[in-house]
Parts: structure tokens; C-alpha cells; sequence
């Protein structure tokens, strides 16, 4: 067992595209990020759980640097995150990230909203990029809305299309910061839907999220974290039948109780 | 009332309506340009830039307007620069209107969610991208009656080109006042300028209302 583990920690340093090691982060004089330590390896489904506050949605920001770490080295497919010369824009080129609320260009039909970052950044010719954004519209779902505009879809439509945006500079990394928590109970699911099979094709994908069935189906491994620090880090079978730390079962029977 | 003046000074009103509308929309572009990029100065990280946009906004919009076209058309030529009448006022209506417009600009800014800022630049969309492609757009259709009163007070004040001489409406109007009686030519005058600005009005509140109903969020 002791042998497995430690060749399964090997393949990860070799294959991480995501590095943290002994990332600080504050506001003020208010520690957000505590001494993280955490490898991602290439195709690995990593969520991350743990109470509002604790840290989550600020350790997935700094991996495309939305947030700047204070301290520490942060490596993203092999950009150095935290050095001044890192060219951010084309660190951004290979992180799809998908938003809460959404974020989509609401002045931007659909189609539009897609092709932006390819035509812009790729330079894709505009039909290239239509192409490709239809194909993704497809696979989420919702082709037939490639002409709507974003306020003229529900919720669930919205999240589908910020994805298939995510996709269409076809990323190494994708990013999900609490993509269901701001959808109707009913839209949850094919959101999610479309989640799982992004998971399955192998694509790297970090996860912050409160769907702990979701957590537990999908994952490679759950991170949970309290109060800017990474208190497990496991399988999730694991995590969820046989928690260490206190903390952790006391967030669990909190959440499954309801 | 006795228009009788027209017979006369006919030929000048209609140099001075033209002179007006030219010097009005070549203004109107240099303000907006200029607007916006000291908009984007003013909330730049970059300190040096937002100083520059600061002391920008608040020098041209707290001086009157007078003296920055009087500084341009008799400062100017002292230091060796000397401008046309209609250079000096496009130039001077569209710095001191800039000043104003980067203000409605900024707060347009400045009202786009975050989160629109956060998307672009996260897709690789450089920091100018994300302004042109997604933040100013969204800016534009906050302001616009702001921005439309900026524009119909541009047209206006052009009539500050009478006091240097520039032939515009209200320098034909001081003309014919010499000899003729001086209320039927101001009432005349009053209309040239609303001819002006009443469409600009019409446009702007076209504008708003198409934009509203495409309804963004």
C-alpha cells in the first residue's frame, strides 16, 4: 500500500501541471492561504470542499492568477505564476474558467459570446471559430441558442454556454468556481451532467463546490480545507466513510444531515 | 418683428450654421476619443496614469471654458504654435467636453460587474481587449443620456468661436446686430441652435430606449 502510494506520488511530480508549494496569501493582515502544499497531476478531477470562508474559491483563483499569491511558488503548465515575466495572457490561454454568476458578455449573443477569446487571442478566422463554438454548443446541449442572448436564457442554459466558452480555446485546465451555486434546484443536474463527461474525456479539472454527491461520484481526490489551510486531502471514499480530521467530520454530519 | 436682416447677412448665417456643425462633430469625435482614454487613465493601477487622468479631468472641467479657447488662440501662437480658428476651437470644445465625458465614461466603467472584467481577462483577453471588447460596450449604453448631454452642451458652447472671431452662428448673429434690431436676430439665432441640438436629443433618446429593450441582465 505504502509502495503504491508512493509511486502514485511520483507520477504526480513527474505529470503535475498545477504546483503549489508553500503558498501564502493575504489581505491586509489577514491570512487567506496557510502554507499550501498541493500537486495536480494532468487529468486529475480535484474538488474542493470545506465552509464558506475557508479559503477554496481563493486557492482556484490564484491558478490563473485572478488572485496574486503573497508567497511561496505556484506552477501552472509550466508558467511560474508568481514571476513578474510571466506572460498572464497566454497562462490564461490554457485555464478555462467557468464563474458562479455566470459572467457572460450580456451585450454578446451567444455565438459570439464563444468565439470571442478564439477569434481575439488564437486568432481563429471568424467561420473557424463558429465552427468550433457550434461543436461545443452541441455537446452541451444547447446549439439552437447560438443566436440567443444571455438574457434570454435560464440559468442552467447560461452555466452550459460559460463552459462551452471555456472549452472553445480548447484549455488544459478547466476551473469551476461554485458552478451550481447560483442555479435553480431543477437546473442543478444538467449542469453537472455536462461536468461529468468533461471528467471523463480526462480533462483536467479543479472544482469548487457544495454538491457533495457530485464530489464523491466524480472526483479523483477532494481537498478540504478550513480557515486558509488543507486539512485532508484523500480519495473520496475515503473522505466521506472514514474522515481524520475533527473538523472534517463535523462538516460532514453538518451537511448530511439535511 | 423685422428678419429683414437676413437679406443681408444671409450668406454669413449660413457659413456660420455650417462652421458651427463642422467645428461641432469634429469636437464631438475628439472628445469622446480623448474621454475615453483619460478614462481609462484615471482608473489605471498604473499611478502615473491615473495622476495624468486626474489633473487632466479636474484642470479642464474647472476652468472656464473661455479662457482655454483664449489660451489656445493668443497663448499658443507665443510659443510658436500657431492654430487655424477652427483647429483652436475643435481642439479647446473637445479637450474641456473630454474632461466631462471621462467622467461619465469612468462611471460607466465602473458599473460593469466585476465579474465581466474577471471572464475576459481569464480567457486570455489582454487588459485593452477586455475594455474594447467587453467593458466598453456595456459602459457606452449605461451613459448614453449623460453623454448626450455632454454633446448638446458641446454644441453650445461652440458659440464661444464668436469671441475669436471664428465665424460661426453666434459670431454672424454679433455682426448683423450691428445694425439691426438685436431681438429677432438672437430669436433667429436660438432656432439655428435648437435645429442643432433638438435632433441630437431625438437620437439620444432613440438610442437609450433600443438599448434598454435589448435588455442586458
Amino acid at each position: 500500500m505504502l509502495f503504491i502510494d508512493k509511486i502514485f506520488h511520483m507520477a504526480l511530480e513527474v505529470m503535475a501541471i498545477i504546483q503549489f508549494s508553500g503558498v501564502n496569501k493575504w489581505y491586509g493582515s489577514f491570512q487567506v492561504l496557510k502554507d499550501i502544499n498541493l500537486d495536480i497531476g494532468s487529468g486529475e478531477v480535484v474538488v474542493i470542499l470545506g465552509p464558506s470562508g475557508s479559503g477554496k474559491s481563493t486557492l482556484l483563483r490564484c491558478i490563473n492568477q485572478l488572485e496574486v499569491i503573497s508567497d511561496g511558488d505556484l506552477t501552472v503548465n509550466g508558467f511560474k505564476v508568481n514571476h513578474k515575466k510571466t506572460n498572464l495572457n497566454k497562462l490564461r490561454q490554457e485555464i478555462g474558467m467557468v464563474f458562479q454568476h455566470f459572467n457572460l458578455y450580456p451585450h454578446k449573443t451567444v455565438l459570439d459570446n464563444i468565439t470571442l477569446a478564439p477569434t481575439r487571442v488564437r486568432k481563429l478566422n471568424k467561420s473557424e471559430a463558429e465552427k468550433t463554438a457550434m461543436q461545443y454548443l452541441t455537446k452541451v446541449g444547447i446549439p439552437d441558442k447560438a443566436k440567443s442572448y444571455p438574457s434570454q436564457l435560464s440559468g442552467g442554459q447560461q452555466q452550459r454556454v460559460a463552459i462551452a466558452r471555456g472549452l472553445a480555446m480548447k484549455p488544459k485546465i478547466m476551473l469551476f468556481d461554485e458552478p451550481t451555486s447560483a442555479l435553480d434546484p431543477e437546473m442543478i443536474g444538467e449542469v453537472l451532467d455536462v461536468m461529468r463527461d468533461l471528467a471523463k474525456e480526462g480533462m483536467t479539472m479543479v472544482i469548487v463546490t457544495h454538491e457533495m454527491g457530485f464530489a464523491r461520484e466524480v472526483a479523483d481526490r477532494i481537498i478540504f480545507m478550513d480557515e486558509g489551510k488543507i486539512l485532508e486531502m484523500t480519495k473520496p471514499s475515503e473522505f466521506f466513510e472514514n474522515p481524520k480530521n475533527e473538523r472534517t467530520k463535523q462538516f460532514l454530519s453538518r451537511i448530511l444531515k439535511h | 418683428m423685422d428678419f429683414s436682416f437676413l437679406d443681408v447677412y444671409k450668406e454669413s448665417f449660413i457659413h456660420g450654421f455650417l462652421t458651427t456643425i463642422e467645428v461641432s462633430i469634429v469636437a464631438l469625435i475628439l472628445s469622446l476619443v480623448l474621454g475615453v482614454i483619460i478614462a481609462v487613465f484615471r482608473i489605471s493601477r498604473v499611478k502615473p496614469l491615473e495622476w495624468f487622468g486626474t489633473a487632466y479631468v479636474e484642470f479642464f472641467r474647472n476652468t472656464p471654458l473661455v479662457i482655454q479657447i483664449f489660451f489656445f488662440y493668443f497663448g499658443l501662437p507665443s510659443i510658436g504654435i500657431d492654430l487655424s480658428k477652427f483647429m483652436v476651437a475643435s481642439f479647446g470644445l473637445a479637450i474641456y467636453t473630454s474632461a466631462f465625458i471621462a467622467e461619465a465614461v469612468r462611471a460607466g466603467i465602473q458599473s460593469v460587474n466585476k465579474g465581466q472584467m474577471e471572464a475576459a481577462r481569464s480567457s486570455g483577453l489582454s487588459y485593452i481587449q477586455a475594455m474594447w471588447h467587453v467593458i466598453l460596450p456595456q459602459a457606452f449604453k449605461i451613459i448614453v443620456p449623460p453623454l448626450g448631454n455632454q454633446f448638446i452642451n458641446l454644441v453650445k458652447n461652440s458659440s464661444v468661436l464668436a469671441l475669436i472671431a471664428g465665424g460661426d452662428i453666434m459670431y454672424a448673429a454679433d455682426e448683423a446686430a450691428v445694425d439691426y434690431d438685436v431681438i429677432p436676430i438672437y430669436i433667429f439665432v436660438a432656432c439655428l441652435y435648437l435645429v442643432l441640438t433638438i435632433p441630437l436629443s431625438l437620437i439620444v433618446n432613440f438610442m437609450e430606449r433600443r438599448w434598454a429593450k435589448q435588455g442586458s441582465r
